[in-house]
């Protein structure tokens, strides 16, 4: 008779070589959406660049990506801030039905505010030693990658960046590192600073003016080694995170800040409006 | 005076420590050197240096070196004994004072 331990034990092994590999080395973000666009998942050990302006979601996806490893991967995960204070923190996620904390009583979280500086050290222990022996995570946001440049000189990012991904890399972390791009503007500035070629995949979030209003929209702009959804979707930011809608497939040149309609749209509204005119 | 009215006594014994405290048990996770931490409270490192150190000497905060620098944060054991010991010491002053 089988008894349950070797039961899993038995489980995990035909996983490995019965190609359940394959799908265990994909890390879900538990957004159902935005796992169909990355054709399941991120590859596994992966660093991921989470680029957006202010207000366009990249904390919230961050930590619904931490969360969700958590409750439904069994993932235990590290959230890194050096500007904003735990405390808001909690507070936001809490709001979105994420109780931070308590994944923190229970060993599955480690929430660390620090200055930037103390994770570029790179004598000694590192800041990150002691979660990482506590929860043994699997998942790890950096918030944000930006916000090291202001310590070091110019040009230094890329080669300190490049050590703190191989960092998360050794210790067998898939990561986000978010990066914050400026207000409203038409490029992502990740390619000046060097960080595209570093990363493994990349994730655009935007806000969209349509209409006179804003909207939010999200594109794989990068996955190595893997197929992605090519389209630029839209997005909400709902009372429980975030929802990945529809593709803007009505408009173009909505990444270069002059979104249009495409041209069959306007022909049908063209058509449509003639034809009501003869009724 | 006792062990715990005199615990008391130091970790009232100044504004900057109360900020210190707020501070620590809203942020639990909170890492910084000295002067990281100053200014998350709007203060200057040379104005907290003595109270961190009290503190430390409580074993609410503890200190550690990461590569060359020295951090300071919350000892979540300590703390919890702490706190302990302040609200047992409140219920007994209550409890004489009915």
């Amino acid at each position: 008779m089988t008894t349950p331990a070797s039961r899993t034990r038995t489980t995990e092994f035909e996983e490995q070589f019965t190609g359940g590999f394959r799908n265990a080395s994909r890390v879900k973000t538990g957004i159902i959406e935005l796992d169909e666009m990355l054709r399941g998942g991120f590859m596994g050990g992966d660093a991921v660049l989470v680029a957006g302006s202010a207000g366009s979601g990249k904390t919230t996806l961050a930590l619904q990506y931490l969360v969700n490893g958590i409750v439904k991967f069994g993932e235990p995960g590290i959230y890194v801030t050096f500007e904003q204070m735990p405390d808001q923190i909690y507070r936001d996620a809490k709001n979105f039905g994420w109780d931070l904390r308590k994944l923190e009583q229970e060993n599955k979280f480690r929430l660390i505010c620090t200055s930037p500086d103390l994770l570029l050290e790179s004598q000694g222990e590192n800041l990150l030693d002691e979660a990482i022996k506590e929860i043994h995570p699997r998942r790890i946001v950096i918030d944000s990658l930006s916000h090291l440049e202001m310590f070091l000189p110019k040009g230094d990012l890329r080669k300190e960046a490049y050590r703190i991904v191989s960092y998360l890399k050794t210790k067998g972390m898939s990561s986000i590192l978010i990066w914050e791009a400026g207000q409203m503007t038409n490029s992502f500035s990740v390619t000046e600073a060097g960080l595209s070629f570093l990363v493994d995949c990349i994730v655009a979030l935007k806000p969209i003016e349509i209409e006179s209003s804003v909207r939010k929209a999200l594109a794989i702009l990068k996955m190595r080694g893997s197929d992605h959804d090519k389209q630029l979707r839209q997005f909400e930011i709902t009372p429980t995170g975030i929802k990945i809608e529809s593709a803007f497939s009505n408009y173009e040149g909505l990444m270069s800040g002059s979104p249009r309609r495409v041209a069959s749209e306007k022909f049908v509204e063209l058509f449509r409006s003639a034809s009501e005119k003869h009724k | 005076m006792n062990e715990a009215t005199q615990l008391i006594t130091t970790l009232l014994s100044s504004d900057v420590k109360g900020e210190l405290l707020v501070l620590f048990h809203r942020n639990t996770g909170l890492v910084d050197t000295v002067e990281g931490v100053a200014r998350r409270i709007g203060r200057t490192g040379l104005s907290i240096e003595n109270d961190v150190r009290d503190l430390v000497k409580l074993g609410v905060l503890k200190t550690k070196k990461i590569g060359t620098s020295e951090v300071i944060l919350l000892d979540r054991n300590k703390d919890r004994e702490v706190l302990e010991t302040v609200a047992n010491h409140v219920k007994t002053v209550k409890g004489a004072g009915n």
